[in-house]
């Protein structure tokens, strides 16, 4: 799976389950999804047994930051340096 | 799909119920109303492997897998008359236990797991704060860097087993700008250390066997070691926790709901009223068949959200539907017990008062059943 791969299902994942009814060009790779307050905690985790099912990856604990979740573009790096260290 | 106890599982329940009902239950009433917590009690679940059941050998447990785990509680909850000491098991088991065993460094399941399994350590989970229960991450408890590891400030109420506990697990705050995730880490905090002070012990309504108190922690140095599943990794630690908890403990529950009913059941066969045993008045029957219900759809539950647990990477729906459920039936099966002995089930000789007391709770632990609520409106994208 690569970056553009992961971008394009986890914004689809993101407008259909957080964001209903938002326009997709309002969602872009940068917007600030933890601290601009679109995942709240129940949500992160959501969004993380998503990624974890959908990608074949197991997040630790302490990966579970706002370095790797903050942003499309974040989770989508963050995703393939898992998939590509397992 | 196969609803049924496999050979295994039908003889670890047996001989876990077969141990409850001969070694547990005695003095029950004089422990709950001195609120004694006896330690020889808990060395002997212990010993039949109950303080470490998903761990594996090699850490000192017997390695069950998941399902079995909640097969085994459920059993020790239909047979054991002291659900104080069955909480205190599982909070140390699936609050403590379960996270080190799960997210703990090779040294670190090599120091604790063999000691809290073989009974000579005890754990508590140290999360709850006198400003913050629900909100979990308007905790003030701080570990802040410092030499070679941490300085951990702050208190911790709600401890369960916390006036008891060898070592706790304790949630701090490393980095509030993080937010939830992120900011917050577990550390594994050992009572030997300087600073760690074991403060009031709380009188309860119920689980009264079950000790609870407040954690002290001032200037309490622990060194990085300690950190538990990573700085920064404390609240996913702390929500796998809360999977296993929702999943298991309320296993304890189905059997004592199971224990009530027979115990309805039998005493209405023999109580004779206006020329017949009370069991024949569609008012007790009905009340009774509801009961019957509640545990059937409360253990099909509890083992769907039990079984999930090593299938899922995360089962938090299944346990909230499961943990709501189950509490919520326990209390208005305890109830609808002490209704149907009437003015017996008010005294305290015929137990089933203790059963209510111990039964409110389930409402408020593991996340009160509003959270519970939220949590499932959450998954369901409301």
């Amino acid at each position: 799976m690569n970056t553009t791969q992961i971008r394009t299902m986890t914004r689809d994942f993101i407008l259909k389950e957080f964001l209903p009814g938002e326009r997709p060009e309002n969602l872009t790779d940068s917007t600030e999804l933890i601290s601009g307050g679109i995942l709240d905690s129940l949500a992160t985790l959501k969004l993380v047994t998503y990624l974890e099912k959908s990608c074949g990856i197991e997040i630790a604990p302490d990966e579970l930051v706002p370095e790797n979740l903050n942003s499309i573009g974040h989770i989508a790096d963050f995703v393939q340096s898992k998939q590509a260290s397992t | 799909m196969d609803f049924a106890l496999n050979e295994e599982q039908r003889i670890l329940r047996s001989q876990i119920l077969r141990f409850a009902q001969d070694k547990l239950n005695k003095d029950v009433r004089q422990r709950d109303r001195d609120q004694v917590f006896q330690r020889e009690l808990w060395g002997a679940c212990a010993q039949m492997g109950l303080t470490g059941l998903p761990v594996p050998q090699a850490y000192g447990g017997p390695g069950l897998d998941s399902l079995s785990t909640a097969i085994a509680i459920d059993a020790l909850g239909y047979g054991c008359e002291d659900s104080g000491l069955v909480f205190s098991i599982c909070a140390h088991l699936l609050a403590c236990v379960v996270p080190i065993w799960k997210f703990g460094t090779e040294e670190q399941k090599n120091r604790y797991l063999p000691g809290l399994c073989d009974g000579t350590l005890i754990a508590a989970n140290a999360m709850s704060e006198p400003e913050s229960g629900s909100d979990a991450f308007a905790m003030q408890t701080r570990a802040e860097p410092h030499g070679d590891g941490f300085l951990i400030n702050g208190t911790k109420t709600f401890v369960s087993n916390g006036p008891v506990a060898d070592v706790a697990v304790v949630f701090a705050v490393t980095d509030r700008a993080k937010g939830y995730f992120g900011g917050i880490t577990s550390f594994l905090v050992d009572r030997a250390l300087p600073g760690y002070l074991v403060a009031q012990k709380f009188e309860k309504m119920g689980l009264r066997t079950s000790p609870i108190g407040e954690l002290v922690f001032k200037d309490v140095f622990v060194s990085k070691d300690a950190v538990l599943g990573g700085v920064g990794g404390g609240s996913r630690l702390f929500a796998h926790s809360m999977d296993w908890e929702r999943a298991c403990l309320f296993a304890s529950h189905v059997g004592t709901m199971e224990r009530l009913l027979e115990k309805a059941v039998a005493y209405t066969r023999t109580r004779r009223q206006s020329g017949q045993a009370i069991s024949k008045h569609q008012a007790v029957a009905h009340k009774i068949a509801d009961m019957k219900m509640q545990v059937e759809a409360a253990r099909l539950l509890v083992y769907k959200a039990a079984w999930g647990l090593e299938r899922s990477q995360s089962v938090s729906l299944d346990a909230a539907v499961s943990k709501l459920f189950v509490s919520e039936s326990l209390v208005r099966t305890t109830l609808d017990v002490v209704q149907v002995f009437g003015g017996y089930g008010f005294l305290s000789e015929f137990d089933v008062e203790r059963a209510v007391r111990d039964a409110i709770g389930s409402k408020l632990y593991s996340g009160t059943s509003e959270i519970q609520r939220n949590i499932i409106a959450g998954w369901l994208g409301l």
